[in-house]
């Protein structure tokens, strides 16, 4: 194993029946890294998280969360994980308090009720302590779960779709202490739909139908992105689309010689959400062809 | 085991506090018993002959019904924790299979304990049964028992349902205990293969017990039948936090 790997999955496949929830799946995730799993629904991105959390026992594959085997060594690894599921998995008829100290019982420490008013106050909950979950909106549920994980200081998070229905301001707080936790060596796996969230990740897995299509850095993302150049030349309009661009621009630009008369340039880039449905709808296509052949 | 003992204590108390705020679900569990053998009661009015030795039937049934309910409700409240998530994320950080069942187990017995007490007080005082003190509380142990069983049961069949509605192919199998166990008719009238089912079913034993409480004896008695309550508590026990599962 890389030693600075906190993670490491190695050619996992994941059955239900006959339906493949992961194909032959590989990464590794360095530590103190944020790393994003993105991809639509029904993509094999909970299915993963909990394979890692062992949970779910893979059809086939090796796995390792900080040097244990989450389903062979399960009471190593979960002293050593914060798992915040998709739906929030709470007690609708305890108070936001109760819900933390009970999910969060067997791994605690020191000051243990000192801590859980550290994280409720984080997660923006002081006032609502008290109060009974059922009472809350889904995006306090949200917030509560993720206290939930938070509490022992665990060395990876494991977040599935953590900031859904968290308000902007909220959810910008969440990222920045995000990141402050993995500069004290934490590392985040975190899945998501939202494309913003994925540009604050360190590393991006792009999944569909259970493949990663990519395991790139988003900005290295970003580049295979294609860009729609109109160069307008007097009165007459040009266009031509580029790959690569950063690289290609230049190239393109020397063509024209830069002529004075070229008094506008208009680049209209591809998002990155252009860029990942691009790949998923290339992955379609292929298995499309591939069924039909 | 010091970890093992308060993680259990931490699910007894969680369970019982939200028992305390769940008043619909306790009403349930402790008032329907009551209200059944209320209509057990006119029942027996209307149809029973004067000669007829009512308590020979009705502890029994009363038992049944202790049973029935405890089951069912147990078996509920633990597939709602499954459809929830809250039971996978209990494993998740860190609870294990034997702390969640006797901390549930627990937590349930306090209910138990105050629905089988009422109920015996009940048919005490409605049917004039006249118990000694020592027969009442040979009769609420053996009521005890069967109740913490009919919850270990719950647990174990929950185990086997993905959703509420799964447990309900479950109900006619403790139905037909009712017959097995021999209140309604004796155990020896029927079929050999039955017989043999008759001792799958907690009611058999408690109800032979109980049958020796009823005719003046004690718990000694029949302490075979008596003891294998526990043991086959302890049985269920054990097979429901084996077969607890948490993987998909």
């Amino acid at each position: 194993m890389n030693e600075t790997a906190s993670i490491v999955i190695q050619n996992l496949d994941k059955f239900f029946g006959k339906q493949k929830a992961l194909k032959n799946v590989n990464l590794s995730i360095t530590k103190g890294q944020i790393y994003g799993l993105l991809g639509p629904n029904g993509a094999g991105k909970t299915t993963l998280i909990r394979c890692l959390i062992g949970a779910t026992k893979p059809t086939k594959g090796n796995l390792s969360v900080l040097g244990f085997n989450p389903i062979s060594q399960k009471s190593k690894v979960r002293g050593l994980i914060g798992y915040m599921p998709q739906s929030p998995a709470l007690y609708e008829d305890l108070t936001a308090f109760e819900n933390i100290r009970f999910f969060s019982f067997p791994n605690r420490k020191d000051n243990f009720a000192k801590r859980i008013n550290e994280v409720i106050e984080f997660v923006g909950l002081t006032k609502r302590a008290h109060d009974q979950v059922y009472k809350f909106s889904g995006g306090m549920k949200q917030r509560v779960s993720l206290a939930c994980a938070l509490v022992h200081h665990p060395k990876i998070l494991l977040l599935d779709e953590p900031t859904t229905g968290i308000d902007p301001k909220l959810r910008e707080s969440f990222w920045h202490h995000f990141r402050d936790l993995t500069q004290q060596g934490v590392t985040i796996l975190v899945s998501t739909h939202q494309m913003s969230e994925a540009m604050f990740c360190d590393r991006l897995a792009i999944m569909h139908e259970g493949i990663l299509l990519a395991d790139e850095p988003p900005r290295q993302l970003l580049w295979k992105q294609q860009a729609k150049i109109k160069i307008r030349k007097d009165n007459k309009v040009g266009e031509k689309v580029v790959s690569h661009y950063p690289e290609q621009l230049p190239k393109l630009l020397q063509k024209f010689g830069l002529d004075a008369s070229i008094n506008r340039i208009e680049i209209e880039e591809e998002t990155l959400e252009q860029v990942v449905l691009e790949m998923i709808h290339t992955h379609e296509k292929e298995i499309n062809s591939g069924d039909n052949s | 085991m010091k970890t093992i003992l308060d993680n259990i204590g931490v699910i007894t108390a969680r369970v019982l506090n939200q028992l305390r705020r769940d008043r619909r679900f306790v009403a349930i569990s402790i008032l329907f018993p009551l209200i059944i053998i209320y209509f057990i009661k006119i029942v027996f009015d209307v149809l029973a002959p004067p000669s007829f030795n009512i308590s020979q039937y009705v502890v029994p049934y009363a038992a049944f019904i202790v049973h029935f309910i405890t089951f069912i409700l147990t078996a509920i409240v633990l597939v709602r924790e499954r459809v929830a998530g809250t039971m996978a994320q209990m494993f998740v950080v860190g609870y294990k299979q034997i702390e969640i069942i006797i901390g549930y187990l627990l937590a349930y017995t306090v209910l138990a304990t105050v629905q089988s007490l009422l109920v015996l007080l009940e048919l005490n005082w409605l049917f004039d049964l006249g118990f000694s003190s020592a027969q009442f509380a040979s009769m609420y142990l053996v009521m005890w028992l069967l109740a913490v069983i009919s919850m270990a049961i719950g647990m174990l069949v929950s185990n086997f349902a993905r959703n509420e509605g799964q447990v309900f192919p479950f109900i006619p199998l403790v139905i037909l205990s009712v017959i097995l166990s021999g209140i309604i008719v004796p155990v020896e009238k029927l079929p050999d293969w039955a017989q043999i089912l008759s001792y799958l079913t907690p009611l058999y034993y408690a109800n032979e017990v109980l049958q020796e409480l009823l005719k003046g004896g004690t718990l000694l008695d029949d302490w075979l039948m008596f003891a294998i309550l526990p043991i086959y508590g302890l049985v269920v026990v054990g097979i429901a936090s084996i077969s607890l599962r948490e993987k998909d």
